[in-house]
């Protein structure tokens, strides 16, 4: 186990060098060059101001992102409840854009961009334990009513921004989920919301476990079952939109990152909680580098300036290939 | 229902009054006709003729075809839950459209429903080879969403490298639009569905076959699979043009054929595709009029409105039809063994060659007590 846990930190620090080595701009002998006290002034700035605070963003979201899924999984007993479709993130990015829009909120205040995701995301989810009925019936039901609600959430947040058409261009990277242009007040925003609430999970962690086993045994343990899923439930709505609220809807990583999760470590989540977070940060910060690498190759191939890849479409696409891969292996009905 | 083409007519007509009316300039029923008559003389004659009357026929046109590519999909699939949206159709044809567009490639007008109907293929063909295609109805679904998902986050990123005028105009595109279009959108939709509509003729009664499950289908001289690859192909055919006029207009193709089945619970594939059709028209044209009016300078798209209208009652339909599974299994006993008195309970044959999806409900619900 431990050694698993070796091998998983190496890989995120390897994508964490990647990260930094793969923008445009710095040749890598530049950047050890910087890293070594050299370089001028705007390669400096560049590093220092602009790479590193995206690396932790990246990182920090993504450790966000897998734990709020694993919690999500594990307090609902459902494998297919990520916060993308229990309408937990098309709801932050409702509250957020209603924000922005209404004058609320924006990027010089954005202690209320996190407060107003919140909101969504707890509205979203609440939407959907009205619909679903309680959120434990048959998984599937759960997750077809979670794409319902998604789709009402997204027609109201298209709403929105028909009728405050300046904020689509800032708004529409944020749709998608990139890591361009976070800088230190990102980070400074992110990190004491994501340890918090991280604490949280990792104090609830045993709990869920018993949870995990069926609602019957965990009250033949001694666990009152209601508080704890309660309490699960708002720790994991509070983990995606603090990512929602730094880096936008990220697609399928909160779905699938606690899949592989539970794979390596096993299902006890005082382990696969930190698993979590090691393989959710590797995850979004492996894809922003590809991201940008991609985009580098394919705007030299192409010969396209304005080409940039957004990491969200490529974790999107990463997680559709995933998902299409776990209903092909699962038998007829059964995930 | 008896009551079932009063209601249709009459909702069609007021939608379709207030659409010509409605607006500026305000043209009152009684000048309707004078406007109508000498088109180019006054401004009120233009405005009606020129705009929204073709923007009507467009709304008609454009549901119509949803609503019946949406009960095909449906019926094909045997999948109460196959939209164009979720299997990837209409997002594959919204690629196919906004592509060219963001990459300045300049293409006549005559191939964009191509381009469209090539996405719609890709999205579509994508989804059901990954799904397989008999699949239970939520595995479709979910490989569907899946799909979706990757089409949009292409779509996502051409978004992103456009700039700020394109954004808005692919922005309104995507969401499904009626505004500013002209004859020449309605002119270029005829040829498609003059091929359409024999297609949909024809394969109607073999919908109607396929809904018993394969091997009777089978049994009663169907190719089963020859039948559904033909009937995706028609609904392809349907929905990419229209996407190419007017963008992916959501949840039409849901909610036209449930609201088709609800009213005529005993009826089949053949009776149900023209209702499927109407009220699919119907449903377009009534939230048009808030798309055009409701935030009056401003036009909002007509997909956020059926969204908004279409997913609640979406739901409703989805919780009540796990209260009233009696009259549906009744109904589906009536179609399987026409000759069997329909007051009769559902034997367990035709419980078991019907939707896996109710088995799937009704075996949820006994978990949950």
């Amino acid at each position: 186990m431990n050694r698993r846990f070796w091998a998983l930190a190496a890989l995120v620090v390897v994508c964490a060098c990647a990260e930094l080595l793969a923008g445009r701009g710095l040749s890598p002998a530049v950047v050890w060059d910087v890293l070594g006290g050299g370089g001028d002034a705007t390669e400096r700035h560049v590093f220092f101001q602009l790479r590193l605070p995206r690396l932790l963003v990246a990182l920090g979201a993504g450790a966000c992102l897998g734990v709020a899924g694993l919690v999500l999984q594990s307090a609902l007993r459902n494998p297919l409840a990520g916060p993308e479709v229990t309408g937990v993130t098309p709801g932050a990015v409702l509250g957020a854009v209603t924000a922005t829009a209404l004058g609320l909120a924006g990027w010089e205040s954005p202690l209320a961009v996190v407060v107003a995701a919140c909101a969504g995301g707890c509205a979203g989810a609440a939407l959907l334990w009205l619909l679903a009925g309680r959120g434990r019936g048959d998984p599937e039901q759960t997750a077809l009513h979670g794409v319902l609600v998604s789709a009402v959430l997204g027609g109201l947040t298209a709403m929105v921004l028909l009728v405050a058409p300046g904020e689509l261009g800032s708004v529409v990277q944020w749709l998608v989920g990139t890591t361009e242009g976070r800088v230190w007040q990102h980070w400074h925003l992110l990190w004491p919301w994501a340890l918090a609430w991280g604490a949280a999970a990792w104090l609830l962690a045993g709990p869920l476990t018993l949870l995990r086993c069926g609602d019957e045994l965990a009250t033949a343990a001694g666990l009152s079952t209601r508080r704890a899923r309660t309490s699960a439930l708002l720790c994991a709505v509070a983990l995606t939109a603090g990512a929602v609220a730094a880096v936008g809807a990220l697609g399928f990583v909160g779905l699938l990152v606690p899949h592989v999760a539970v794979a390596v470590f096993g299902s006890d989540l005082r382990v696969s909680l930190p698993g979590a977070a090691l393989v959710g940060a590797a995850v979004v910060c492996g894809s922003d580098a590809a991201a940008q690498l991609l985009s580098r190759l394919l705007a030299a191939a192409l010969d396209f300036g304005r080409l940039t890849l957004p990491v969200g479409a490529l974790t999107t696409c990463l997680g559709a290939a995933l998902l299409l891969v776990v209903v092909r292996r699962a038998p007829s009905r059964t995930f | 229902m008896p009551w079932q083409l009063p209601l249709l007519v009459s909702l069609v007509a007021l939608a379709s009054g207030c659409a010509l009316t409605l607006g500026t300039p305000y043209v009152p029923l009684y000048q309707l006709p004078s406007a109508l008559r000498d088109a180019d003389a006054t401004l009120a004659g233009i405005v009606v003729t020129e705009l929204r009357v073709p923007r009507l026929v467009l709304a008609l046109a454009a549901g119509a075809c949803l609503g019946a590519a949406g009960l095909v999909l449906q019926e094909a699939l045997r999948n109460p839950l196959a939209i164009p949206e979720m299997l990837g159709v209409s997002s594959g044809a919204a690629f196919g459209v906004a592509a060219p567009l963001v990459l300045a490639v300049s293409i006549p007008a005559a191939v964009q429903p191509l381009l469209a109907i090539g996405g719609a293929v890709l999205g579509g063909g994508l989804t059901l080879l990954a799904a397989g295609l008999g699949r239970s109805p939520s595995a479709v679904l979910l490989t569907g969403a899946a799909v979706a998902a990757a089409l949009q986050a292409a779509l996502l990123v051409l978004m992103v490298m456009a700039d700020q005028l394109d954004l808005q105009l692919i922005y309104r595109y995507l969401l499904g639009s009626l505004s500013a279009r002209t004859w020449d959108d309605v002119t270029g939709l005829w040829p498609w569905l003059l091929v359409a509509a024999p297609a949909l003729v024809l394969c109607a009664p073999v919908l109607s076959v396929l809904r018993l499950g394969d091997e009777d289908a089978e049994a009663l001289g169907v190719r089963a699979q020859r039948a559904r690859l033909a009937a995706l192909a028609i609904a392809i055919v349907l929905i990419a043009p229209v996407t190419a006029v007017c963008g992916p207009v959501a949840w039409v193709g849901f909610l036209a054929p449930h609201l088709a089945r609800r009213l005529n619970p005993t009826a089949d594939a053949v009776r149900w595709l023209p209702w499927s059709a109407a009220w699919g028209a119907v449903v377009v044209v009534v939230a048009d009029i808030p798309a055009r009016l409701a935030l009056a300078p401003v036009e909002t798209p007509v997909g956020a409105w059926t969204a908004l209208l279409g997913v609640p009652a979406g739901v409703a339909l989805l919780r009540s039809g796990h209260r009233r599974p009696a009259a549906r299994r009744r109904a589906e006993g009536s179609d399987a063994v026409r000759s069997e008195p329909s007051d009769k309970g559902p034997s367990p044959e035709t419980r078991g060659q019907g939707h896996e999806q109710e088995s799937d409900e009704a075996a949820a619900a006994g978990e949950a007590r």
